[in-house]
């Protein structure tokens, strides 16, 4: 790709600027050729990958570095946006919103630097990947359990950042952050909560400090870059249990929100449930065309056809209780009675003790298997998701699925939605599945991509995270007082970082000097 | 402060496999020649940076076999592979393989990738590829 230069800088200036980083990092890691744009940008996106052009990478190797790279970001206005590992797969991988802008990687930053078993808490720099972490924890016995993705390439911070969710208790990355290392747009370095305190010995354990509490704002945010993250982990429990269940009838999704929303919210179940629809499995496994030719969304009773074949129901639920065997044992008898109100077939049970192996224990086991579905179409495979967030309840859940799945068919696209159960609110994941070369189809997409998010808005639901070419319409749906909330983020981005060198357009919130770009 | 455990390649799966190539590299290294370290050094970078995906039962593998067939899907045992076709693919991503960037993978660690995919047949007798992705 060739080179697109960030809004407002000139040539000679972006090279002055580029010479300045290679002074920093040294040369071989300041990236600028034609072929380095390219890893940086969408891979899977659905045909806009141009509109997010990176105009050069630079690779840190530590903390000193990232703050002078931001002081000549600062000299030279050159707009910088932070990656931890760069495989935000979905939502745009490693491409800055605003083209021009300089990806600054941090995947060499990638020390663990404590991890504490008696505390259950890790502290890591950005570039730490799941599977890093989890050959260390093994390496070493650590008897603690990560919170893993369903797609476990990317970044354990990078995650967590963008408040990517994992299936044990620890299950909700975000509220796992306890304590962070910020460099801020003007170069500064502050430690949140206890560690401000510079002698402090709960850094890790306590979260809010004194004062504002500000981890949060440094999460879907450009208001710094975290070079370090506290994170707590959970201790291994004695035995986990785990029940797969088949729901046969599309609407069972209804009920079964109904039945297991209660249960997560006073603790019988403390991780958060998944109820995807079977094609999920169907898809990772086997090509589309294996079982369909026709134009169009498969049909319902193709989709019959190949679940029945498969031995799957509409939906299949996995959950799993951790802890004490006993208590296990009295939670999954009162989830199993809850369903047998419903459904009348087996519930799979999947049982894990301390000390066997920790294949179907529960505890987060990296892998990038999930991927597989982007065959699922045939061709150069690529996916997006639209997640909205719904209250934990039958009418939300159903209604939303409709819709959803109603214009999924409009526009010739296999539904493919999964709803997880947070204590109070559930996440709709919905992947639009995509032969990226097939521009009909791709353009598509993109429209309905928007329409999702109109419709969404005007049932009340907002998303949980988003693309970086949606990231300015879902903003924009957070409408409360004229978009009070974002004049207010404009207004903390604008103290923070005049020159607006930080991350322009993340989660829709430009500084001022860049707001022309906005779409 | 403790290192990142991939820095000093300290997976335990990896210590038998790497004393037993260890062995007969012994036995075949002849002078000045570092094609035996090269290879080790390409192994071990290969099971870290590629092994998520392209070992046995990774997505990688999955999605191989699904195009090229069975024997052609562990790349650790292809012997069709270039070093112009491992590098190239590797920057610029193939089918659902997102590329990699020269940051997370740096061309003299490319080179050593591509050096062991494409390593003569002599120093494929400690083939130990057919352990599990990690």
């Amino acid at each position: 790709m060739r080179l697109v230069l960030p809004p407002g800088v000139s040539e000679t200036v972006f090279q002055k600027a580029l010479q300045a980083l290679a002074g920093v990092v040294g040369k071989q890691w300041v990236l600028a050729t034609d072929e380095d744009r390219e890893t940086f940008m969408d891979f899977y996106a659905a045909g806009d990958a141009d509109l997010h052009v990176p105009s050069a990478a630079v690779g840190p190797q530590s903390l000193e570095e990232v703050q002078a790279i931001v002081r000549i970001a600062n000299e030279y206005k050159v707009p910088l946006w932070p990656i931890s590992r760069g495989k935000n797969l979905g939502y745009g991988a490693a491409a800055p919103c605003m083209s021009g802008t300089v990806v600054l990687d941090l995947a060499r930053m990638n020390r663990i630097l404590d991890v504490n078993e008696r505390f259950g808490y890790c502290l890591l720099e950005p570039g730490v990947g799941f599977f890093d972490l989890f050959h260390y924890l093994q390496a070493n016995k650590i008897k603690l359990w990560m919170s893993i993705p369903a797609n476990a390439w990317g970044s354990v911070v990078g995650n967590a950042l963008e408040r990517g969710y994992g299936y044990t208790p620890y299950g909700e990355n975000t509220r796992n952050i306890c304590g962070l290392e910020v460099v801020l747009p003007n170069g500064e370095l502050v430690r949140t909560g206890n560690g401000a305190m510079s002698n402090s010995v709960s850094w890790q354990l306590f979260k809010y400090g004194y004062g504002p509490s500000w981890d949060q704002l440094f999460c879907q945010s450009n208001f710094g870059i975290v070079t370090k993250m506290g994170m707590w982990l959970m201790p291994e429990p004695e035995a986990t249990l785990g029940l797969n269940i088949q729901l046969p009838n599309p609407d069972d999704v209804g009920w079964a929100i109904d039945e297991l929303a209660p249960l997560r919210m006073r603790g019988v179940i403390e991780q958060s449930p998944s109820i995807g629809n079977s094609l999920r499995f169907v898809a990772s496994a086997t090509q589309r065309s294996q079982w369909y030719q026709g134009d169009g969304a498969l049909p319902d009773d193709v989709l019959l056809e190949i679940l029945k074949k498969n031995n799957l129901g509409w939906w299949t639920v996995n959950l799993r209780l951790y802890g004490y065997d006993e208590v296990n044992e009295v939670h999954a008898r009162i989830i199993r009675e809850a369903f047998r109100k419903h459904v009348k077939q087996e519930i799979e049970t999947v049982k894990w003790h301390r000390g066997d192996s920790i294949e179907n224990s529960g505890a987060g086991v990296p892998a990038t298997n999930a991927l597989q579905i982007i065959n699922w179409r045939g061709g150069r495979g690529g996916h997006i998701g639209f997640s909205p967030v719904l209250p934990a309840a039958s009418e939300h859940v159903l209604k939303q699925f409709h819709s959803t799945k109603k214009r999924y068919e409009e526009i010739g696209v296999d539904y493919y939605g999964s709803f997880t159960l947070f204590e109070r609110y559930t996440t709709n994941v919905n992947m639009m599945v995509y032969d990226r070369d097939d521009q009909e189809m791709t353009s598509k997409v993109r429209a309905l991509f928007k329409v999702l998010i109109a419709d969404a808005a005007r049932e009340g639901y907002s998303e949980y995270r988003t693309h970086i070419s949606y990231m300015d319409d879902v903003a924009l749906t957070f409408d409360f007082n004229h978009h009070s909330l974002l004049r207010l983020n404009e207004a903390v981005k604008e103290a923070l970082d005049p020159n607006g060198i930080l991350a322009p357009g993340k989660q829709g919130v430009w500084p001022r000097a860049r707001r022309p770009a906005r779409a | 402060m403790k290192r990142n455990p991939l820095g000093s390649g300290n997976w335990p799966f990896r210590f038998g496999a790497l004393a037993l190539s260890l062995a007969i590299a012994g036995a075949i290294s002849r002078g000045a020649d570092d094609s035996v370290q090269k290879v080790e050094q390409g192994k071990k970078l290969f099971q870290e940076r590629c092994g998520y995906c392209h070992r046995a039962g990774g997505t990688g593998t999955i999605m191989l076999t699904r195009r090229l067939g069975k024997d052609r899907s562990l790349l650790e045992e292809r012997t069709d592979l270039t070093v112009a076709y491992v590098k190239k693919i590797t920057r610029v991503g193939i089918n659902g393989m997102p590329p990699h960037n020269r940051i997370e993978l740096p061309d003299p660690e490319l080179d050593l990738i591509a050096f062991y995919l494409t390593r003569p047949a002599s120093l494929r007798a400690a083939d130990t590829s057919k352990e599990g992705a990690p």
